[in-house]
């Protein structure tokens, strides 16, 4: 195998690249006794942590609820940016109207939401739903609205001199030509999600990850706390690949225009 | 011949924009074309060519004027015109590949399966000359291939006027040259009455039955000469022939007078 295989194969695995990198300068560090082993214990330790979790259920369980939480806000957040996106595109008085409620409600935190949203909703998945939504919904929608007004004139033209209708030319050509867009906005809410529904839980939530970090550092559970930590990168992870999934389903024309990688 | 008016426009005006920040792009334009012409508009760039085109088209409106095709006056894009945009990068559609960028084109013909479409699109590409490249998106054909790509559209609609807004002015002399050819075999082939918009001299005059030529601004018709060329045209012969070199004297003339009056005219 020549130099460039060699690299390309690392390429293709980069992900596990780094975590494996991660890993070893973490076991290092430990291994040195650079920190006090009991608030940084070694890769062993984590592990055990973790299978303990495994074994016991706790850790399938609120992997499950966190994560099914992140998709289904990622995926209620995505379809309302983008239809406010479609509903700024159709009418300006929307959009202007949406536009300082937008930008007073965007740069509010996850963790400051969730009090009020606590004495508004309670505890439940409705509490979820909003928080999630409230943080998350953003990115699909400003950059749905920015790629909606910069498609192409003469593409719409050439839709016009076909005789449609406003509603198909947003639907065969504005929204296709915006999708790349709107994806990469998805992508960033991903995370964005992810990081949202962890803290929901650690504040005001009684089961998934969140909750179970909360509980585990309580008990000064050191290994446990770090091997959930690492779970939650996995997560990110994964909710990376279902985007990605859906990205090459609905824009990866673009993709391949671009010429990226799968 | 008895003439039988397919497009005609009368005084057209459009001024963009309002009070000091004004600007009178047209200045009155009036014109027609018969049906089977292939009608020249030149004029020099920014003097209101692609305004000219989006208003006859009915993509935009105008200050003042009328345009009327096959008799009735235009409000919005009418069936039977097709338009080939001069930014062919901008015009297409990325996410279609070619067969589906042309089928587009069939989208107010009635009546249709969709693999009829399909059929007729492999058939309009096969006439531009692109038969192995239906499959391919247009994002990967040269400037030239793409431009194709647009008229083979242009053609699948159906109509019976084609506008064409400098297509040719982004691709290569020599692609040119072969495209000028193409479109004038295709304008045939499919009976389309045809208006080419450009600021280049040489293709006006080499395209057209008829050339109309634009002032500057605020453009009006400075005047019009038929080209006794007859409809067969050869990129050697027709270009050295007297009356192609006569007819190109007299645009040119026009064209560069009206420069020499700019400083006054302007001031
Ligand atoms: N939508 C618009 N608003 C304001 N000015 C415009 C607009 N479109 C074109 N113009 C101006 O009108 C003039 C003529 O434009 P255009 O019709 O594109 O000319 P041409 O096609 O002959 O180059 C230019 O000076 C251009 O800047
Ligand atoms: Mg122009």
């Amino acid at each position: 195998m020549d130099g460039f295989s060699a690299f390309a194969l690392l390429l293709r695995f980069r992900a596990l690249v780094s975590f494996l990198i991660i890993v070893a300068v973490w076991q290092l560090v430990a291994a040195l006794g650079l920190a006090p082993e009991k608030y940084f214990p070694g890769i062993p330790a984590i592990v055990s942590g973790f299978l303990g979790m495994v074994a016991n259920g706790e850790l399938a369980a609120a992997e499950w609820r966190t994560l099914l939480r992140a998709m289904l806000g990622l995926a209620g957040a995505s379809l309302l940016g983008v239809g406010l996106a479609i509903l700024s595109d159709i009418s300006p008085a929307f959009r202007r109207g949406f536009a300082p409620i937008a930008a007073l409600i965007q740069p509010i935190p996850p963790a400051a939401v969730v009090p009020m949203a606590v004495f508004m909703l309670g505890l439940g998945p409705k509490l979820y739903a909003f928080i999630i939504i409230l943080v998350t919904v953003w990115p699909p929608y400003f950059n749905g609205v920015a790629a909606l007004a910069s498609v192409s004139d003469i593409q719409i033209r050439s839709g016009q001199m076909l005789g449609l209708s406003r509603w198909q030319i947003l639907r065969q050509i504005k929204l296709p030509a915006a999708m790349p867009e709107i994806f990469a906005g998805i992508r960033y809410a991903s995370t964005i999600s992810l990081i949202a529904v962890v803290v929901a839980e650690m504040l005001a939530g009684h089961d998934g990850l969140g909750f179970l970090l909360v509980r585990k550092a309580f008990a000064i559970r050191i290994p446990e706390v770090y091997a959930l930590m690492f779970v939650c990168a996995a997560n990110g992870l994964v909710l990376n690949a279902i985007v990605n999934a859906a990205r090459w389903q609905l824009a990866g024309w673009h993709l391949r225009m671009t010429g990226q990688p799968a | 011949m008895a003439m039988d008016v397919v497009l005609s426009a009368q005084g057209l005006t459009k001024t963009y924009g309002a009070g000091k920040d004004a600007l009178q792009v047209l200045g009155g334009i009036s014109f027609a074309v018969n049906r089977g012409e292939f009608v020249s508009v030149v004029g020099p760039s920014g003097c209101g060519k692609t305004t000219l085109l989006f208003a006859i088209a009915g993509l935009q409106g105008v200050t003042s004027g009328t345009v009327t095709f096959n008799g009735r006056p235009v409000t919005a894009p009418p069936k039977g015109v097709a338009v080939v945009f001069q930014d062919y990068s901008r015009s297409l559609f990325p996410w279609k590949n070619n067969r589906d960028n042309v089928a587009f084109g069939m989208a107010r013909i009635q009546g249709l399966s969709a693999a009829q479409k399909r059929d007729k699109a492999q058939e309009m590409l096969d006439a531009v000359g692109l038969a192995g490249f239906a499959d391919k998106y247009p994002w990967q054909l040269s400037g030239g291939m793409q431009q194709r790509v647009a008229i083979a559209r242009g053609l699948a609609s159906q109509s019976e006027l084609l506008l064409l807004d400098e297509p040719l002015a982004a691709v290569d002399a020599q692609t040119r040259a072969d495209m000028q050819d193409l479109l004038l075999d295709l304008a045939i082939r499919f009976k389309q009455t045809c208006v080419l918009v450009t600021h280049d001299v040489e293709e006006a005059v080499y395209m057209a039955d008829r050339v109309v030529v634009l002032t500057r601004r605020p453009t009006v018709v400075d005047h019009e000469i038929v080209i006794e060329l007859g409809k067969k045209r050869d990129q050697i012969t027709t270009r050295e022939d007297p009356r192609f070199l006569a007819a190109r004297h007299d645009v040119m003339t026009s064209i560069r007078g009206q420069r020499a009056h700019a400083p006054a005219s302007a001031a």
